[in-house]
């Protein structure tokens, strides 16, 4: 996955962020990136209107966007059935990325979540593992969105929850494997580059 | 005893057209995006110093404006958006200690529960330590080489944590 590029031209990514500037500088690194079309906005406010106007391809959202925050607009995005960009991917930017945290974003439906400050490294990295990366979508009554388990190690108690999950004997790994290190970096802070 | 499984959930794969574009040929190597993007960050620094120069004059008018019993309503939410400007956009700037500072101050304001009065010396102390932070013989300092001042700070923030009229994070 590090090495494989990622052609991000004619990709139409939203910022949602109520810093200006932090907008601008998101803007400059997807840009070194080759994205040529970006889109921002201050408040939740903004993303819903842009969400009804436009087809966006991917939503790097402030997990404190005013007025609802970001972890509430995923929330909103994903439940709505009318919205064909509901299933689209949604990265979180969040200073606090304490295990609460992570769980929330994850428990709305948000695909990654991006560690403040931020760094080039960490945000094509998350990038990365989207477009390469793809997860089954799940839609229960409480939850719509990717599929909130990465990695497989038996279910607790022996039975999953759902209905089509049959029991899993968990081998012994005899292959190279993302490790679970490689797993929590995608999700925990990584304040350098 | 294992779990009673919840109702049947419907899977799907959907192929984002975010993932189909991004996977095509032609993209940027990683090497190569990351220096551009890196590139863009360095030529953006000269006017982003302007900036940080102008938002902490801003951050010290309204606290001084508080301390003078100026405040307009809404100072602490405006003192907690700027700091929280600083906190992200430090690091990546270049301002490790900036991003300290800022963060330790955003972290003493968030644990103060609503309509409790904030200590203008915690605020004004911090907002020192900013322009302190600032200064570019500080811009490339690294925690550990400034003990005196992380380890003040970090204690001024477990001590508002512990205090009365504070409740604890």
């Amino acid at each position: 996955m590090a090495n494989t590029p990622i052609n991000l031209r004619d990709l139409v990514i939203l910022v949602a962020d109520p810093s200006p500037y932090l907008c601008m500088l998101v803007h400059g690194i997807l840009r070194g990136f080759g994205a040529n079309k970006l889109l921002e906005v201050r408040h939740s406010f903004g993303v819903l209107e842009t969400l009804v106007g436009q087809k966006i391809d991917i939503l790097l959202c402030d997990s404190r966007l005013p007025p609802h925050g970001g972890l509430q607009l995923t929330r909103a995005i994903r439940r709505n059935t009318e919205n064909e960009n509901r299933t689209m991917p949604i990265l979180i930017m969040s200073s606090d990325t304490r295990e609460a945290t992570i769980t929330g974003a994850r428990d709305v439906g948000a695909n990654m979540v991006l560690a403040k400050p931020l760094s080039p490294a960490s945000i094509y990295d998350r990038l990365a593992w989207v477009a390469f990366h793809p997860r089954q979508f799940i839609d229960t009554e409480t939850y719509f969105g990717p599929d909130r388990r990465f990695k497989i190690e038996g279910y607790a108690g022996g039975v999953g929850r759902r209905k089509g999950d049959k029991v899993v004997e968990v081998a012994e790994e005899v292959g190279p494997t993302l490790a679970q290190d490689d797993i929590d970096s995608l999700f925990s802070a990584s304040r350098t580059g | 005893m294992p779990k009673t499984p919840s109702p049947e959930a419907h899977t799907f794969y959907v192929d984002t057209r975010f993932q189909r574009l991004a996977r095509r040929p032609g993209g940027v190597p990683r090497e190569v995006a990351l220096e551009s993007a890196q590139n863009n960050i360095d030529q953006s620094k000269p006017e982003f110093e302007s900036w940080l120069d102008a938002e902490l004059q801003n951050l010290a008018t309204v606290v001084r404006n508080a301390e003078a019993g100026m405040a307009e309503s809404g100072w602490l939410e405006d003192v907690g958006f700027r700091s929280r400007q600083l906190r992200d956009l430090g690091t990546t700037m270049g301002f490790v200690l900036l991003t300290f500072v800022a963060n330790n101050l955003c972290e003493i304001l968030d644990a103060t529960p609503a309509g409790h009065a904030s200590d203008m010396e915690t605020i004004t102390c911090h907002l020192d330590a900013l322009f302190l932070a600032r200064q570019e013989q500080y811009r490339h300092m690294r925690l550990e080489e400034v003990p005196e001042l992380t380890k003040g700070l970090r204690l001024v923030k477990e001590t508002v944590s512990i205090s009365p009229d504070v409740a604890p994070k």
